[in-house]
């Protein structure tokens, strides 16, 4: 039920003292009601919305760093492999250089 | 989707995988609090990649599944009333109450509606003035805010037609249940995301600190669930256990201010019953006495209605992590998602109806 969804803030207004605006979700467009961002959110933002409510804004900046963090990890991950599959070559071809 | 579908790639989903189990040094027991992230667990198989290096124990964070039976009875006792607009989320609409569900008291002629957003039952009320439109006000902390800003709207444009049934919970007082249970496994938490995008995780410091478990803010894609487990278990191998927080897209330390004042502005804690569990004490979300008029339960008189569980269902067990929902002599024989006996079964968020789903019962059996 905690079901929170990512998407852009695409206008903003005012309904009878009430911040609402369009929310964008891949194509899909809601109304939300922004009065808990309010004071940090403009149009272009992302946002989390759990029924029909923007709960939180979305930390651009730190979104793209745990990505760059798993990314590099997985490229570490794949260096490491890399670097155990030519230890184990060597290890593989090293007896033959010294057999003569 | 941006921020969402990256956060689904399978080549980084392996490295976490490969990194968790070259990090262990014996098999951990974690708990996933939310119900969301269960259906993300066992969805993509993440407990059987990991079943050597981590035992997931699914817990009881899916409100449709710990909404007491006595709430339900009392929905289904109101939504049957003429002059009653019963509006709820759809997910509560199968849930069984002692007799039947809502869904079939709609089908039996009871005025019973799907809302999306609590402001659109409302409306509803706006603009049916000759009925009584009652809300069925459920959830967790995420939920809180929408519904309280239901109750506050109606009393700022002065509808007097609107009411909520309320049956709020909050996490931090299950988990103190759980920890205080002398048959408690759980070596630490993944703490529900959305939840701490409206609470922040302030409240979480004195439980790692008092019960020495690490508590992982944890989003909800499931490159976000394995690295909230990675980073879980490097605390406890390295003897830590502190909160730290995974989903730090969304979710900053002291949470929503302007959500957290208006919802203590409409709720205030009370003890509150579990379904399955029993009665834990502060740990619901209650109106405040001076918006009783928008109490349903007052206003219809409701207090009357009790419910006793079925005897059948292992509900119980299964919340608390003391049984996998397959391991129930119910599980996919009296019980399943079209005659369901407990909650666990109804909601795509409980446990039971995860494993079910997603065939997961053989594979778990051989484990």
């Amino acid at each position: 039920m905690c079901l929170g969804i990512p998407g852009r803030i695409v206008d903003r207004r005012d309904d009878a003292g009430l911040a609402v605006g369009t929310v964008d979700f891949g194509g899909v467009r809601r109304e939300v009601c922004l009065a808990y961002v309010a004071d940090e959110v403009d149009v272009g933002d992302y946002v989390v919305v759990h029924v029909g409510f923007a709960i939180s804004k979305v930390d651009e900046d730190e979104a793209r760093r745990t990505f760059e963090v798993l990314r590099e990890m997985s490229q570490l991950d794949e260096l490491e492999w890399m670097a155990e599959v030519a230890d184990a070559a060597e290890r593989v071809s090293s007896p033959v250089e010294v057999a003569p | 989707m941006k921020y969402l579908s990256e956060y689904r790639d399978p080549e980084l989903a392996r490295s976490l995988v490969e990194r968790i189990n070259r990090t262990v040094t014996k098999r951990w027991t974690l708990m996933e609090v939310c119900g969301g992230q269960t259906h993300t667990i066992v969805k993509q198989g993440i407990h059987e990649v990991l079943s050597d290096a981590v035992e997931m124990i699914h817990g009881p964070g899916c409100p449709v599944c710990v909404t007491p039976l006595e709430q339900i009875d009392r929905a289904l006792h109101l939504a049957a009333r003429p002059d009653v607009v019963f509006t709820s989320f759809g997910d509560m609409l199968r849930v069984p109450g002692s007799e039947c569900d809502l869904l079939q008291i709609k089908a039996r002629g009871g005025n019973v509606s799907v809302v999306y957003s609590p402001l659109d039952a409302v409306q509803l009320a706006l603009s049916n003035p000759d009925k009584e439109v009652v809300f069925f006000a459920v959830g967790f902390e995420t939920t809180a805010p929408a519904n309280a800003m239901a109750v506050w709207r109606a009393k700022e444009l002065g509808i007097e037609n609107f009411s909520v049934l309320v049956s709020h919970v909050t996490v931090p007082p299950a988990m103190v249940a759980i920890l205080e249970d002398p048959d408690n496994r759980v070596q630490g938490f993944l703490a529900a995301g959305h939840v701490c995008t409206v609470m922040g995780w302030k409240e979480y410091e004195p439980l790692a600190d008092k019960y020495e478990v690490p508590i992982v803010v944890t989003g909800f894609e499931p490159l976000d669930i394995l690295e909230g487990i990675w980073m879980a278990i490097r605390q406890l191998e390295d003897g830590r256990h502190e909160v730290e927080n995974q989903y730090v897209r969304a979710v900053r330390r002291e949470g929503n201010r302007p959500a957290q004042e208006l919802v203590s502005k409409v709720f205030q804690p009370v003890d509150r019953g579990w379904r399955g569990i029993g009665t834990i004490p502060a740990s619901g979300l209650g109106l405040r006495p001076e918006l009783a008029a928008f109490d349903a339960e007052r206003k219809f008189g409701l207090e009357g209605i009790h419910a006793e569980e079925s005897p059948e269902c292992r509900a119980g067990d299964v919340l608390r992590g003391h049984l996998k929902p397959y391991e129930c002599p119910a599980f996919g024989t009296s019980c399943t998602p079209e005659n369901p006996l407990g909650a666990p079964m109804v909601s795509s968020e409980g446990a039971c109806a995860a494993y079910y789903n997603f065939g997961r019962m053989q594979a778990a059996a051989r484990a």
